[in-house]
């Protein structure tokens, strides 16, 4: 339809993923009607969704054969239970023996879900490690982040310790969120609803530059499909090796170097002015603009 | 019989008056130019008990220096003020009330003061003489309420006193014109004072004084709206305007309301409106305020031409690079003009469509809740139609047919539609047996329930059931079945009459979403031509500035 844009900020996480993959493709793992529900939710008489807020599956994309979960960003704010957080770490248990082309984390969580916190943290520490073990066996992992709740707590771990990290502008990675911050330490540490500094410091556009997340795209689920075909053809290529001790140190040397020469930064802004030469238009600048300034071909 | 003594009577009372006012004022202007310091002197030697006083403000720009300074004078000088104005909408306002400096008040709008003007009004601490549309009020001025003072907002001024009042023209020209040519005392408060004005807006002659204020007058930007807050229900109903509407009338002069409903609506003409082939056949013609929200469909080509009661805060350089669909001047910015507006919308729209808080089932709208004067603004001179028009177009001259059938004389009829979901906020149902206008009208001792439009100027309503065609209802009882057949579950649409309802929809009179060929299931944001504030910025190509509370980068 003429003009018709889907935002994949906006969508949910089965629109994203029926809109990612090769039409028709996915098969469901753990589908709905199975209703393999929370049983901790039930307990607390809370809500329950018969997906546990992920949607996991095999598809192909591009002609590609993939394994992909992705978190619905609007039920408990994507957060991971022991349901929830199982039916992700088997889907990476699976890629070891299935070996798709890649598997795509399409992030949407806040974190742990605390109705039932300990379930939760040791599932994210499963999905922590069989990530690694996946990329160890040379498949790729993709960490997709742009809905509304972001990449945070677990899942920003989670999302970093992936082969690749595309993000929209919208999208928004980091450890604790800005509620969070702002709750410990006081709004003066962080004004959570200063809704321009919270994007300013956990969007896109600073993670990107930061080079956290490796591709920046605009927000439509085109634009992530096309950026995760891509990678990979990419991989496909290269498969991802391990790292060796001494990138492991470099990299570290590297973050050491970062938290002292951006140690006073408040703002994303001070950074823009540090690397780029019109740092006051960053935040205005369309994603084919910024990444042209990053040296990115379109 | 005694010839009348002719020699005794002056005709110049008006002139001396102002005469004596000006010389009590002399030395503190030099020229025409008064310091910020010297304000309240200057108003408590020009203004004298009794005065009819415009402060003028609307629901964007305001004198606001002006009506601060005026709360500063002396209660026991000034007092038993008239205040004839648009808006009683900053706390000084009511503030003069309070302090007893005012007697009696005719006005438009009270927005932001609606509760505490209720309450004085309940105390009987004020008289108001009427609440009136813009253009009622602007008229009054011209016969019986014309302001022996005016407090007037420009941005600049020279050193003559002409003054510029830029995109945000608005009230100016109305309120100076009545005062100035009837003897009255213009003051204008100004952003700045310069050599060379990029335009003149008001001259000279008539301004008597110019202060530059302390701080620029307070601009609201009231007709923004961020796409990202449109809801899907209100991108159905928007689609059901548009081809139920739009298509069906051919409408292409029009008014919109303020409010998300009719943002969706501009925000759908880009992509679902120019899917059905409708670029150039509707909405080419606006009388309407630069809303942002529009700014993707003057894009894509579907607007020829805007004119603006007032401006928008951040739209300045975005109207100024498209002055073949804004008026502006030869400096470039745009200029409004509330009063030249709101008589443009009245006679020259074939549609008017807004949305409201309560529809009674005679189709009688308000906005008004107990415990608040709100007042009414400019929709009512939008939202009537116009017993004075004489030029014909094909969709005045459908609605005519459709309201008064084939034997009557030959008339068309403006469109006038409220759209409205079911429920509002706070799950409050949009459709009543009885207004809150009436109770209100009660306790505020007030001759008539203040009513936004009345149900006999309505011709459509538009839920996300469907549309009401009022027009072509032939009896009071199918009228209200025709209300409560697209009132959805709230308790009027639930005490429908069912069979009723379904011959209603068999002669066309309601229509349901996919008796117009449109699918719920397509009634997406997706379809929407820009989903955030950001979205608008980029399709004004980085012209439109949005201000701090509409940015989140």
């Amino acid at each position: 339809m003429n003009g018709l844009q889907i935002s994949y900020f906006e969508a949910s996480a089965r629109k994203r993923l029926s809109e990612l993959v090769d039409a028709g493709s996915l098969v469901e793992f753990c589908p709905p009607e199975m209703r393999q529900t929370s049983p901790h939710l039930a307990m607390l008489d809370a809500p329950l969704a018969f997906d546990d807020g992920v949607v996991t599956g095999r598809a192909s994309l591009s002609g590609h054969k993939v394994l992909i979960a992705a978190q619905e960003g609007r039920f408990n704010g994507g957060a991971v239970g022991e349901v929830h957080g199982a039916k992700i770490r088997g889907l990476l248990d699976r890629a070891l023996s299935e070996r798709p082309a890649a598997v795509l984390l399409l992030i949407d969580s806040g974190g742990v879900r605390l109705h039932e916190a300990n379930a939760g943290l040791i599932a994210i520490s499963e999905i922590m490690r069989a990530v690694l073990r996946v990329q160890a066996a040379g498949i790729p992992v993709f960490a997709l982040v742009g809905g509304s709740c972001g990449a945070f707590g677990g899942m920003g771990i989670v999302t970093r310790l992936c082969t690749e990290v595309v993000m929209s502008e919208q999208g928004r990675l980091g450890l604790s969120g800005p509620e969070v911050i702002e709750t410990v330490k006081g709004v003066e540490e962080f004004d959570s609803r200063d809704r321009a500094l919270v994007w300013r410091i956990t969007g896109g556009k600073l993670r990107r530059a930061l080079g956290e997340a490796t591709l920046l795209v605009d927000d439509l689920i085109p634009a992530f499909r096309t950026a995760a075909a891509k990678l990979i053809e990419r991989y496909r290529a290269h498969p991802p090796v391990p790292a060796d001790l001494d990138e492991l140190l470099g990299a570290q040397a590297e973050l050491t170097e970062r938290s002292v020469r951006f140690a006073a930064a408040r703002d994303g802004r001070e950074i823009w002015q540090a690397d780029f030469a019109e740092a006051s238009r960053v935040p205005e600048m369309t994603v084919a603009e910024f990444n042209a300034l990053l040296g990115e071909a379109a | 019989m005694n010839a009348p003594d002719i020699s005794e009577k002056r005709w110049d009372t008006l002139a001396r008056s102002r005469a004596a006012r000006l010389a009590r004022a002399g030395h503190l202007a030099t020229g025409c130019i008064v310091s910020a310091d010297d304000i309240v002197q200057l108003l408590e030697a020009v203004i004298e008990p009794g005065d009819r006083v415009c402060i003028e403000g609307n629901n964007q720009k305001q004198a606001d220096f002006l009506a601060r300074s005026l709360v500063k004078t002396d209660p026991s000088r000034l007092r038993d003020l008239h205040l004839v104005q648009s808006v009683l909408a900053l706390p000084e306002h009511i503030d003069l009330i309070e302090r007893g400096q005012v007697s009696r008040i005719d006005f438009s709008f009270s927005g932001p003061q609606a509760a505490r003007l209720a309450r004085l009004v309940e105390s009987r601490k004020i008289a108001i003489g009427a609440i009136h549309t813009y253009l009622e009020l602007f008229a009054r001025y011209f016969v019986d309420l014309t302001p022996r003072v005016a407090l007037i907002a420009a941005q600049a001024a020279d050193r003559e006193g002409n003054l510029y009042t830029g995109p945000n023209t608005e009230d100016t020209p109305a309120i100076v014109e009545a005062t100035t040519f009837k003897g009255g005392i213009v003051i204008a408060q100004v952003n700045e004072i310069v050599d060379k004005l990029p335009r003149v807006d008001i001259p000279a002659d008539w301004v008597d004084f110019v202060v530059k204020a302390p701080t620029p007058h307070y601009i609201e930007p009231l007709f923004t709206r961020d796409p990202a807050q449109i809801t899907e229900i209100q991108v159905l109903m928007g689609m059901i305007a548009i081809k139920g509407l739009y298509a069906e009338y051919g409408i292409k002069r029009l008014n919109h309301g303020i409010g998300f409903d009719t943002a969706a609506i501009e925000l759908l003409l880009p992509t679902y409106a120019a899917d059905l082939g409708l670029k150039g056949k509707i909405c080419t013609h606006w009388a309407l305020n630069p809303h942002p929200t529009l700014i993707p469909a003057i894009e894509a080509g579907f607007v020829e031409s805007v004119h603006s009661f007032g401006s928008e805060v951040g739209m300045e350089r975005y109207t100024a690079a498209r002055p073949d669909v804004f008026f502006t001047g030869a400096d470039g910015s745009m200029r409004s003009n509330r009063a030249f507006c709101q008589a443009a919308g009245h006679y020259a729209c074939d549609l008017f469509i807004g949305s409201t808080l309560q529809i009674d089932l005679h189709g009688n709208s308000s906005t008004a809740t107990k415990g608040r004067i709100a007042g009414f603004g400019g929709a009512p001179n939008m939202g009537a139609d116009a017993r004075g028009r004489r030029h014909a177009s094909p969709a005045w001259l459908r609605a005519g047919r459709e309201g008064r059938g084939d034997i009557a004389m030959p008339r068309g009829q403006k469109l006038v539609v409220q759209i409205v979901e079911t429920f509002r906020e706070h799950m409050e149902p949009a459709f009543v047996e009885r207004l809150d206008a009436w109770e209100l009208a009660a306790t505020a001792n007030m001759e008539l329930p203040p009513v936004m439009i009345y149900g006999e100027d309505l011709t459509h309503i538009i839920t996300e059931e469907g549309i009401a065609n009022l027009l072509l209802c032939r009896t009071p009882q199918e009228r209200e079945q025709a209300i409560r057949g697209v009132a959805g579950y709230t308790p009027v649409g639930m005490a429908r009459d069912l069979r009723m309802v379904e011959n209603l929809r068999d002669r066309g009179i309601i229509r349901r979403p996919e008796d117009m060929g449109i699918r719920k299931s397509d009634a997406t944001r997706d379809l929407l031509a820009a989903r955030s504030v950001k979205d608008l910025v980029y399709a004004s190509g980085g012209l439109y500035d949005p201000p701090r509370q509409f940015r989140n980068w």
